[in-house]
């Protein structure tokens, strides 16, 4: 075996749809087929969580696991920690695992936190000599010393977290796997929380991280490795893995809600395209882009404005390009139309954006169809900017003390 | 790795996650585990088994305690209940069957019956809490199950375990009946060596727990009906029991199957010992020792070739 700390093999893993026990009359039918020296076959009900996936960790990577909802990334997780069992292929691991599929899994909320630390310890696999010794760096990392002897019940969900995080983070594996705990806790202890992380690949642990986060996922895995609906479609550097994440969310079906697409109008696409028309899911910040949009009316409009709005992580609104505040309208046909929104350049941060476009009659102010934000631009650069923006900008270096008492009072003369 | 290296590993399932202290940690030729898919040997079980356990015997000290402080969180009495349950079971039996219906002097106990009461009901308080523990344990843990890789024994042992605490803190009380008797009563004690040939019966006891506890967890984890059928059977099992009058076998047909019951003769072996300063009637607690032994293999066993389906299934 290689340098690998885990290795999955042509891994498969099935589940059953539906209700997961049988009744009373289930179990005399299958018991009585049995008899009959029938095998219980495949039926319908059955789907594949995970299909022939195969992938290697080293010590000292950090990989990320992405995918659409459903894609089988927790049920990776949970065979790699143990929890379940492939029914088919191989996974080997070496050294102690720790798996944080949810941190406070072993807290009781009548325990104190001191208490809840000795025992969330041990199910992670620890000593209690070996807690003892990490016990004061675990509360200092938590931040909650005050409480440390209060029941964990009296404590905020955000306590709680930080308290589950903290042991973990002491564990000392050899292979981590996070699943999505990040999400709670403030802003302070989630960075101290990836600190941790990254001081733990350094010190050569093998990581596999699943995570939504897509910006996250770019600052922090070297290698991805993408799940779309149980089988594997992307195994390499993250950025690539972004647009394969991309792809497979395409190919899920958005569903948009009754009311807002009972419209005269349809939007049939947005299409994001660079300068010479080619459709991108992934590009940079500032690059200029064509945004096509596609829509079919049942009814001509004679003054139809167009909205396009901009969301980060479908939390802050971005930007919103809408063609009436420029007094432009169009007159569409019924059937399919077509416009082009062209953007001379973006000069947005890396991160995932998620468009919408918004149809409107002029005359009368009605919406005559939204998409609603299921299309999605992912900008990539190398976790170099962070935010919202990426402005274009230039350093100066001066020599010796600079003066900007003058300047300020310049302005006051 | 070698080809042969890898084919040892695949038998040691049990590795997985053990601790090697992180002062120790290797990065080559740590502790490695291969789990593969199908393939389910029961060969591997005896060999496995004992070496996981070995490393979660933290995890298993920990789930005792914790089970003990839950249960004596928030209440006023605390550990005491462990004494006050069993004791007003013994004063309720005692008013019944020497107050109410007066047929304590012909049950030809040879002692005062409080204390035949109260060494039958203690082991009995400990085989029951133990079990309804257990039944639960899984269910009960459903986070644990399905969100942490451990061996699954731990649970319905450390229900196990912490009835056994109560068991050691009622049994105690005894001692003290002891000498109340000896001293007010028309009945004398004297001390005898048997004593200690208690720590058996309690290990047969516990071996018949574990077996049956961990059949009874994995089948509620399967079957939520267990529970409550179990919440049933156990009423029925203590009167079928000698715990609070003896029971003798009348050569009829009830009198056979109840004489099957192994839990009859080792509750006698409690009272041969302590009391009666005799050693446990052979046949019976031989019989006892044999049906225990059988259950713990059978239910340990079945536990855990099935322990990797627990989390899915719950």
């Amino acid at each position: 075996m290689s340098d690998g700390l885990l290795r999955m093999e042509h891994v498969s893993k099935r589940f059953r749809r539906g209700v997961a026990h049988d009744t009373m009359i289930d179990l005399i039918a299958s018991g009585a087929k049995r008899l009959m020296g029938r095998q219980r076959v495949a039926s319908e009900n059955d789907f594949w969580a995970l299909d022939d996936v195969g992938f290697e960790v080293r010590a000292g990577e950090a990989v990320g696991v992405i995918g659409p909802n459903g894609a089988g990334k927790s049920t990776a997780l949970k065979l790699i920690a143990g929890i379940m069992r492939p029914d088919h292929g191989r996974i080997e691991t070496r050294g102690r695992i720790t798996a944080l599929i949810e941190i406070n899994a072993g807290f009781h909320g009548d325990l104190t936190g001191r208490e809840n630390i000795y025992m969330n310890g041990a199910i992670l696999g620890m000593r209690r000599r070996e807690i003892d010794r990490k016990f004061d760096d675990i509360i200092s990392f938590s931040g909650i010393a005050d409480f440390i002897d209060t029941p964990v019940k009296r404590y905020s969900s955000g306590m709680q977290a930080r308290l589950g995080f903290s042991v973990a983070a002491h564990v000392d594996p050899d292979v981590l796997l996070v699943d999505e705990v990040l999400g709670v806790g403030d802003l302070l202890f989630r960075q101290r929380c990836i600190q941790r992380m990254r001081e733990l690949v350094d010190g050569g642990v093998a990581l596999v991280f699943v995570t939504h986060h897509i910006e996250l996922m770019q600052a922090f895995c070297t290698r991805s490795v993408v799940l779309d609906k149980g089988r594997l479609v992307h195994d390499g550097d993250t950025d690539r893995a972004v647009s394969a994440y991309m792809e497979a969310l395409k190919g899920g079906v958005e569903l948009v809600p009754a009311a807002l697409s009972n419209k005269p109008g349809e939007v049939t696409g947005c299409r994001i395209c660079s300068a010479g028309g080619k459709e991108m899911l992934v590009g940079k910040p500032g690059d200029p882009l064509e945004v096509e949009v596609t829509f079919e009316l049942s009814q001509p409009v004679q003054r139809l404005s167009i909205e396009l709005d901009v969301r980060r992580d479908l939390a802050a609104q971005v930007a919103t390009f809408n063609s009436v505040h420029q007094g432009i309208t169009f007159d569409a046909s019924s059937g399919a139309n077509s416009v082009t929104l062209s953007l001379p350049e973006l000069p947005l941060a890396g991160g995932q954006y998620f468009w919408q476009v918004v149809l409107q009659d002029a005359d009368t102010s009605k919406v005559v169809a939204i998409s609603g934000y299921q299309y999605s631009y992912v900008i990539e650069d190398g976790g170099r900017s962070t935010g919202l923006l990426s402005l274009p900008h230039e350093w100066l270096h001066h020599q010796g003390a600079c003066d900007p008492p003058s300047a300020v009072l310049a302005g006051v003369t | 790795m070698t080809d042969s290296d890898e084919e040892e590993s695949v038998f040691s399932v049990a590795a997985s996650n053990t601790q090697n202290d992180d002062a120790s940690r290797v990065q080559n030729g740590g502790a490695s585990s291969v789990r593969v898919g199908a393939a389910d040997e029961l060969a591997s079980v005896w060999y496995s088994l004992p070496v996981e356990l070995w490393a979660y015997r933290h995890l298993l000290a920990s789930l005792t305690v914790r089970e003990l402080r839950i249960r004596y969180k928030q209440s006023l009495l605390g550990v005491g209940w462990a004494v006050c349950v069993p004791l007003s079971m013994m004063l309720i039996f005692t008013f019944v069957f020497t107050r109410a219906i007066k047929v304590a002097p012909e049950m030809r106990i040879e002692m005062p019956y409080a204390l035949f009461a109260y060494v039958g009901l203690v082991p009995w308080t400990f085989f029951a809490a133990g079990l309804n523990g257990s039944v639960n344990s899984l269910v009960a843990n459903r986070n644990l199950v399905t969100k942490v890789y451990f061996p699954r024994e731990v649970l319905p042992l450390s229900a196990i375990g912490a009835a056994f605490a109560d068991f050691c803190v009622a049994g105690s009380v005894v001692v003290g009946l002891i000498a109340y008797f000896h001293v007010f009563g028309d009945w004398s004690f004297s001390p005898n060596a048997t004593v200690l040939f208690i720590p058996v019966i309690v290990a047969v006891q516990t071996a018949f727990m574990i077996g049956l506890g961990m059949l009874l967890a994995m089948a509620n984890l399967f079957y939520r009906d267990v529970r409550q059928v179990f919440a049933v059977v156990i009423q029925l099992w203590m009167f079928a029991t000698s715990v609070v009058y003896p029971i003798r076998d009348d050569g009829s047909w009830v009198g056979r199957v109840v004489a099957m019951n192994p839990m009859t003769p080792i509750i006698g072996a409690y009272r041969a010992c302590l009391i009666h300063g005799q050693l446990p009637e052979m046949w019976g607690f031989g019989y006892a020792t044999v049906v225990s032994l059988i259950v713990l293999v059978l239910g340990w066993s079945c536990f855990h070739r099935a322990g990797f389906k627990f989390a899915e299934r719950i």
